[in-house]
């Protein structure tokens, strides 16, 4: 007899908030909650479609459950009972608080400055932070055409802190971008043509000391020093440090590293499991739970 | 722009092939409603305009959707000014028509931001010439090299819609802010919005998100309105606030039902996530393409034939709930649906 959503809410608290053990979760798991650890219960979270809105939807079921998700189509405070397949989704809306469009989110919100943390995907990032969603090649014969900014570009440089979601291989993990479309720490001044902090670019402006704070990949998790340039800080369970030296194109600093990436625990699982993605639109597959947790769910 | 006019509007109830006969032509400067191919594309229209081969069109927009997939597909797309190319994010991203044709060299991109995008339709629709914007200073999007239209010769004032420059980078003059960018107003002709509902004088409403739908049919010189339902004014008129567009924008009223589909309308339909990666699936090879479009486009006789098609069956599993305005009995992923009854996040801490 399956049980009740009801009887699965107050399993949660039974559920033992321990690290699960390698082989007993999946990459996206691992990712999934690795985004869900960079939000705080205070924040303003904007978040773009894919693994960044299954982390805050998970942070905000789990650590930071009055945690404001925002999403871009207009919805402010939503409370999903459903995964979403798109920032603009009915699920994303369900009970928010208000209902607006762009110019509330992007208006109202971010350039206005309510908005703490932002997070997003990426196709390639520089080693200052900058994130590349349009070309790669000439930017008018490009080899690769992708998306284009949509609000990576306005998130990113606006919020006051901005998280990234990247696949690591060397071609994405670059020394400096060919095309910029979301500047990092360090960027283009077209007035004078020089490559400079992104505080002098931005000199003046509310948003001159807003800008990436961390990166997770596939391989690690990273932040930035205060010369704004990447450093790795944890690298995930089976994968080495040189591992991630050999999938980055440029000098890596990892003399700051402080481990391996916390795996997620049993109750974090549970929640991402059962709650956040249990159609498995995000995830792959759902694996079996070791047979202590299992006996848990079934007693 | 501002047009100073002589007398009020009066909208017209058309049926869809005559709506998009009188008002889509060659060359139109075009914006269509929705958020990505998930909600509110007024398909119907873009799918009636492909069969009826209106070509060379310039979509000046905030993203791809249905609706620029389908045009894409038969290369009718020669401008594409937008701020994200895709249209299916997670049921298929990029739009692969879109980008085999860019790489031919059959269209023009040009490239902006999302928030670049609403604020150049708030600007057009509050007749404002122009806007400022912080984001993004330092990206290649204000690379002043970067500007395709320009490139292309387009700039030169021949076309009152296309404007002189991409943008303007200035210091802010009032406060000592900083650099600015100054964005122009977006200016196109026709705007195409697919609503809930709308009273035959053509004040609409939909629920759920707003996007830049009201910004988009006021900036535009003409606007059809797509309508689920058309219902009396009357109705309409209990309830003003939750009226979006005031009829005297409106041009034209087509009531189209299941005119968004695969898109959603909140409390009607939800989306067809499955058919949505049939249809990426397809793009991925001109002669599965050509396939698709002569069954689902060329082949039926009307958009009620083409939704006859998808069978009962599929058309009750994605009928949305009255109470959340989404279904929770398609199959989005690889399992069902579960029952909820409350959000975990409030179950747990409140608001």
């Amino acid at each position: 007899m399956p049980k009740s959503v009801e009887e699965m809410m107050e399993l949660i608290d039974r559920i033992p908030d321990e690290a699960a053990k390698p082989g007993e979760f999946i990459l996206p798991e691992l990712m999934a909650i690795a985004v869900a650890h960079e939000v705080r219960d205070d924040d303003i979270v904007f978040a773009g479609t894919g693994l960044p809105m299954v982390g805050i939807m998970t942070a905000n079921m789990l650590n930071a459950p009055h945690a404001l998700l925002i999403y871009e189509s207009g919805i402010c405070d939503g409370k999903t009972m459903h995964v979403p397949m798109s920032v603009c989704d009915q699920r994303a809306a369900n009970m928010s608080s208000t209902l607006g469009g762009l110019v509330d989110t992007f208006g109202f919100y971010l350039q206005q400055g309510f908005v703490t943390l932002g997070f997003l995907g990426g196709a390639a990032i520089d080693k200052y932070g900058g994130v590349n969603v349009t070309s790669i090649g000439d930017y008018f014969h490009p080899s690769h055409r992708f998306t284009g900014s949509g609000g990576n570009s306005d998130i990113g440089t606006m919020a006051r802190r901005t998280a990234f979601i990247i696949l690591q291989e060397k071609r994405r993990f670059v020394e400096r971008n060919e095309y910029t479309t979301t500047p990092g720490w360090w960027c283009w001044d077209f007035k004078t043509r020089e490559w400079k902090p992104k505080k002098e670019v931005w000199k003046g402006t509310p948003f001159a000391h807003c800008g990436p704070c961390a990166v997770v990949t596939n391989m690690g998790v990273y932040r930035f020093d205060e010369q704004g340039i990447i450093y790795l800080d944890s690298y995930h369970p089976g994968v080495t440090v040189t591992q991630i030296q050999e999938n980055c194109g440029f000098d890596l600093n990892v003399s700051r590293v402080t481990g391996e990436t916390p795996h997620p625990t049993y109750r974090e699982l549970f929640v991402l499991r059962e709650f956040v993605d249990p159609e498995l639109i995000f995830l792959p597959t759902k694996m079996d739970y070791p047979p202590a947790i299992q006996s848990l769910i079934d007693g | 722009m501002p047009r100073i006019r002589d007398k009020a509007k009066k909208a017209e109830i058309l049926s869809l092939e005559e709506a998009v006969k009188k008002y889509m032509h060659d060359g139109i400067v075009c914006a269509f409603s929705g958020f990505t191919g998930f909600n509110r594309n007024p398909v119907a229209f873009a799918w009636e305009t492909v069969r009826q081969g209106f070509k060379d069109l310039h979509i000046l927009d905030r993203h791809g959707s249905v609706c620029t997939w389908l045009l894409n597909a038969v290369n009718a797309i020669r401008i594409q000014e937008t701020d994200w190319m895709g249209w299916g994010e997670m049921a298929g991203k990029l739009d692969v028509n879109l980008e085999r044709n860019y790489k031919r060299g059959q269209m023009i991109l040009e490239d902006y931001s999302h928030g670049a995008m609403a604020l150049r339709f708030l600007a057009g629709a509050i007749g404002s010439p122009f806007i400022p914007y912080y984001a993004p200073l330092g990206s290649d999007l204000y690379n002043p090299d970067y500007d395709a239209l320009g490139r292309a010769g387009m700039r030169n004032g021949d076309n009152p819609r296309i404007a002189r420059k991409k943008f303007i980078q200035m210091e802010e003059p009032f406060y000592g802010d900083g650099e600015v960018v100054l964005l122009p107003a977006a200016r196109p002709e026709l705007a195409v919005i697919h609503v809930a509902q709308a009273g035959e004088k053509g004040t609409a409403r939909w629920r759920g998100v707003g996007t830049i739908d009201k910004e988009i049919a006021f900036a535009c010189d003409k606007v059809v309105i797509i309508a689920e339902e058309i219902v009396p004014e009357a109705d309409l008129r209990k309830h003003p606030e939750s009226n979006q567009i005031p009829y005297f924008v409106v041009d034209c009223v087509v009531e189209q039902p299941w005119g968004a589909y695969p898109s959603s309308v909140p409390f009607y339909y939800d989306y067809d996530a499955p058919f949505m990666r049939i249809m990426d699936a397809a793009s991925r090879n001109e002669e599965e393409l050509k396939k698709w479009l002569d069954e689902w486009v060329f082949s039926p006789k009307t958009w009620e034939d083409m939704i006859d098609k998808l069978g009962v069956k599929r058309l009750l599993d994605l009928r949305a709930d009255s109470v959340t305005g989404y279904s929770t009995r398609i199959l989005r992923g690889k399992k069902p649906a579960p029952r909820m009854k409350m959000p975990l996040s409030v179950a747990r801490s409140g608001y």
